[in-house]
C-alpha cells in the first residue's frame, strides 16, 4: 500500500486526552480545522507534502493526544 | 588550569542563564493561555519556550562545566549535581545541584514525553519553578555581582515577572478545578434494591 | 434517566435457551448437554467457522477471525498468556438477553469461554456483569462455584451502571482497575488488550454460541438459521419506558436466523415503528416492519444491524418523535464526559431533537450536528446516537413531517425524568 514517505498516514487523536487547545489546527490548517467547540476535525489522510508539518503538529500537541497512524 | 576567561565564562553564563530560564518560564506559563489571537499563534510561544529551554540548558551545562574546570574555585565535578558535601559555599552549591537535578529530570521527561503518561511529564515539568527559584537564590548567595545595582534589577525584574505569572496560573488552576468537579457524569446507582429477589418474574 | 426492565419474559427456544425451564446449574446442564471436550484450537476455529458465529455485543465481528487474530498474536509472543473475557455489562437498557442468558443457562455461557481459554492456554477467565443487574452477577458467582476450575483463573468484575460501560475499552479499564470508561485503543484488544497481552473479549452470547456449536455439533447448529448465518440469536423484544425511565417487561426470545419479524412480534408491533438495534440501532417504518426478517444480512441491506439485537415497539402508541429525544437525552446524560465532542455534542443535538419534538423544525442543525459527532471520540457512542437521530429524520421523515404539523396527535411532549426516585 504505501509508495514511500508520508502515503498512508493518517491523524488520530486521542479523544479522551485531547483538550481543544488547537495548535494542530494553527501548524497545519489544510488538514485540521476547529469544530464550534474548539476540538480538531481531520479532514483526510495525510498527504506525502504534509508529512513533516504533521511530524510538527504531533509534536506540539501539549497533551500528546495526537497520533501519526499507519492507515 | 585557572584562567580569567574560565571566571568571566562562569559568571556571564549564570546572568545570561538567569535572564533566559525566567523568560522560559515565563514563557510556559504563556503558553498554558488559551486566549487565540489571529497576530501571535499558539505555536510561536510553545515553540519560542521550547527554543528558550535548550539555551537555557546550553547555558547551564556551561556554567557549571566552567565552574567545575577553573581550579581557582575547588568544585568538584559530582559538587555539581549531589547537593552535600560541597567545600567551596556549600548552601549555595547545594542549591546549585539541586536546580541542576531538577533540570535534567524535566528534560529527560520532555524528551521522553510520548512513551510517558501526561500526568507523570506534568507533575514533573512543575518542578521547573523548583529549578528556577533554587537557581535564583543560588545566584543571589554566591554572585560576587550580586550586590550591582544592574544585577539586582535584573534579579528583581525576572523574580518579579515569573511569581506574576505564576500566581495568575495558579488563579486559573484553582478556578478549573473547581468548575471541572462534574465532567463527569455519574453513574445510575447501585441499583441493588431493584432485583432484591433475584428472581425471574412469572409470565 | 433510563433504567433496565424489571421484569423479563424468558421465553424456551431451540438452542440456547432449550433449558431455561430447569435448573440452571452444572449438572442439569452437563445431563442436557453432555461433558465439555477439550478442543485445539484448530478445530475451535473450524468449530467457530462453521457455525459463522458473530459477534453479538452489537458490532457483530465474526468470532472465528477474533480468535485467529489472538491466537496469531500469542504466536508470535509465547511469553505473554492470552486473557479470556465475557463481557456480560450490557450497558443497553432497552436490552436483557445476556442477563437472561446469564441467569438462565450460566453454563453455557462458560463453557464457551472455558473452550477458547483451553485451547489458547490461557490461564485467566475475567467475566463482567453489571452493577444494576445484580441478579447476573449472583447467577455467575453460583455458577462459577459450581464449577472446576482446573488451572483456569476466573474473576468476576463489577462494571458500573452507564451505557458506555459494556465498552470493550471501557471493561479492559475496569479489569486493570481505572474507571470503566472508554479509552483509545490503539491496537486492537486482540493484540494488546488486559496488560498489554492478547486479550479475546466476546459478549455473554457470542460465548454460548460457540459452547453451543461445540456442544450440539455444527451439523446440529447449522440444522436452524439459513445457509449463509446458522443457528439462532437472541432477541430482546421491549416496548417504551414508562414515565418514570424504567423499561417495562420485556420479552426475551430466541429465534432462528431467517425467521420473519412477524414470528416473533406481536401484532401491535406490527403496524408500530420498530427501533431495531436498540438505542444505537435505527428506526424502521411500520410499512417496513412486516416484511422484516431476523438476519443480519437483511437488515444490513436496509441500513440497519442486529446489533445486540434489542427490538423496541412504539406498539404503544408513543410518537417516534418525542421518544428518540427522550432516548437521545437519555445518551447525552450516558456520556462519559471525557471526549470533546461526544461531552459537548450529545447535549447540544438532545437538545434539537427536543426542539424537533416540541414543534421546531430543527432538521437542518440536528443533520449538521450528526455529522459532527460521527467518529470523533474514543468508542462509538456518539456514532451510535448519531445513528438512532439520522434515521428518524430519514426513514420516518412522513412522520416527523406529521408531527411538525401538529398532526400526529401525540400527547405533550415528555421530559426525560433527570433523576431517578429510588
Amino acid at each position: 500500500m504505501s509508495r514511500g514517505g508520508g502515503d498512508g498516514q493518517q491523524l488520530r487523536v486521542d479523544w479522551p486526552q485531547c483538550r481543544a487547545r488547537g495548535l494542530c489546527a494553527e501548524l497545519l490548517p489544510e488538514l485540521v480545522v476547529l469544530d464550534e467547540w474548539g476540538y480538531p476535525v481531520v479532514l483526510g489522510p495525510v498527504r506525502p507534502e504534509h508529512t513533516d508539518l504533521a511530524r510538527e503538529a504531533v509534536a506540539a500537541c501539549p497533551r500528546r493526544a495526537l497520533r501519526l497512524v499507519r492507515r | 588550569m585557572t584562567t580569567p576567561l574560565l571566571w568571566y565564562a562562569n559568571r556571564g553564563t549564570g546572568v545570561v542563564l538567569l535572564v533566559v530560564f525566567s523568560l522560559t518560564v515565563l514563557l510556559g506559563v504563556l503558553a498554558t493561555d488559551r486566549s487565540v489571537s489571529p497576530w501571535w499563534p499558539r505555536f510561536v510561544t510553545q515553540g519560542l519556550h521550547r527554543t528558550l529551554a535548550s539555551l537555557s540548558v546550553l547555558l547551564l551545562v556551561t556554567h557549571a562545566a566552567t565552574a567545575v574546570v577553573d581550579e581557582f574555585v575547588d568544585i568538584r565535578w559530582w559538587q555539581a549535581v549531589v547537593p552535600v558535601g560541597a567545600t567551596y559555599e556549600p548552601v549555595w552549591m547545594a542549591l546549585a545541584a539541586v536546580s541542576l537535578d531538577l533540570t535534567a529530570l524535566v528534560v529527560a521527561t520532555s524528551l521522553a514525553r510520548s512513551r510517558l503518561p501526561h500526568r507523570v511529564w506534568a507533575a514533573v515539568h512543575l518542578t521547573t519553578y523548583l529549578a528556577w527559584a533554587a537557581g535564583v537564590v543560588h545566584g543571589i548567595g554566591i554572585g560576587t555581582d550580586a550586590s550591582t545595582p544592574w544585577l539586582a534589577a535584573t534579579t528583581t525584574v525576572c523574580v518579579v515577572a515569573v511569581v506574576v505569572a505564576a500566581a495568575a496560573r495558579l488563579v486559573v488552576v484553582v478556578h478549573t478545578r473547581r468548575g471541572r468537579a462534574r465532567a463527569t457524569t455519574p453513574a445510575r446507582g447501585s441499583g441493588a434494591q431493584l432485583f432484591a429477589s433475584g428472581r425471574r418474574a412469572a409470565p | 434517566m433510563i433504567a433496565p426492565p424489571e421484569l423479563l419474559d424468558v421465553h424456551r427456544g431451540p438452542l440456547l435457551l432449550a433449558g431455561i425451564d430447569d435448573d440452571p446449574g452444572l449438572d442439569a446442564h452437563r445431563r442436557r448437554v453432555g461433558p465439555l471436550p477439550d478442543l485445539a484450537l484448530d478445530r475451535l476455529l473450524d468449530a467457530a467457522t462453521a457455525g459463522a458465529v458473530r459477534g453479538r455485543g452489537g458490532a457483530g465481528f465474526p468470532f472465528a477471525r477474533k480468535l485467529a487474530a489472538v491466537a496469531d498474536a500469542r504466536g508470535r509472543r509465547p511469553s505473554r498468556r492470552p486473557v479470556v473475557v465475557v463481557n456480560a455489562a450490557e450497558g443497553e437498557p432497552a436490552s436483557a438477553k445476556d442477563e437472561a442468558l446469564v441467569r438462565r443457562a450460566p453454563h453455557l455461557v462458560l463453557d464457551g469461554a472455558e473452550l477458547a481459554a483451553r485451547a489458547l492456554g490461557a490461564r485467566e477467565v475475567h467475566v463482567v456483569t453489571a452493577q444494576d443487574r445484580s441478579a447476573a452477577g449472583w447467577a455467575v458467582d453460583d455458577a462459577l462455584a459450581e464449577r472446576a476450575t482446573r488451572g483456569l483463573r476466573w474473576t468476576r468484575h463489577t462494571a458500573e451502571a452507564r451505557f458506555v460501560a459494556g465498552q470493550a475499552r471501557a471493561v479492559l479499564e475496569l479489569m486493570a482497575g481505572r474507571p470503566g470508561l472508554p479509552v483509545t485503543g490503539w491496537a486492537p484488544a486482540a493484540h494488546e488488550g488486559h496488560r498489554g497481552r492478547p486479550t479475546l473479549l466476546s459478549n455473554a452470547e457470542s460465548w454460548a454460541h460457540l459452547a453451543a456449536v461445540v456442544l450440539h455439533g455444527p451439523a446440529a447448529y447449522a440444522a436452524l438459521g439459513t445457509a449463509d448465518e446458522p443457528g439462532t440469536t437472541l432477541l430482546t423484544l421491549a416496548t417504551p419506558p414508562g414515565p418514570g425511565g424504567r423499561m417495562g417487561r420485556v420479552r426475551v426470545v430466541e429465534a432462528e436466523h431467517g425467521a420473519a419479524a412477524m414470528t416473533v412480534l406481536d401484532p401491535a408491533a406490527l403496524v408500530s415503528p420498530l427501533l431495531v438495534g436498540g438505542f444505537h440501532g435505527g428506526w424502521v417504518h411500520p410499512r417496513d416492519v412486516p416484511g422484516l426478517t431476523v438476519s443480519s444480512h437483511h437488515l444490513r441491506g436496509l441500513g440497519l444491524s442486529l446489533g445486540a439485537g434489542a427490538w423496541l415497539s412504539l406498539s404503544d402508541g408513543s410518537c417516534p418523535v418525542t421518544e428518540t429525544a427522550r432516548y437521545t437525552e437519555f445518551l447525552a446524560d450516558e456520556s462519559a464526559g471525557r471526549c470533546g465532542p461526544c461531552r459537548h455534542g450529545l447535549p447540544a443535538l438532545a437538545g434539537e431533537v427536543r426542539g424537533l419534538a416540541e414543534g421546531a423544525d430543527t432538521r437542518r442543525r440536528v443533520r449538521e450536528l450528526t455529522g459532527l459527532v460521527t467518529g470523533r471520540g474514543a468508542c462509538a457512542h456518539p456514532d451510535g446516537t448519531a445513528r438512532l437521530v439520522s434515521s428518524l429524520l430519514t426513514r420516518l421523515e412522513d412522520l416527523v413531517e406529521e408531527h411538525l404539523d401538529g398532526r400526529c396527535g401525540c400527547a405533550a411532549p415528555q421530559r426525560a425524568p433527570r433523576a431517578v426516585a429510588r
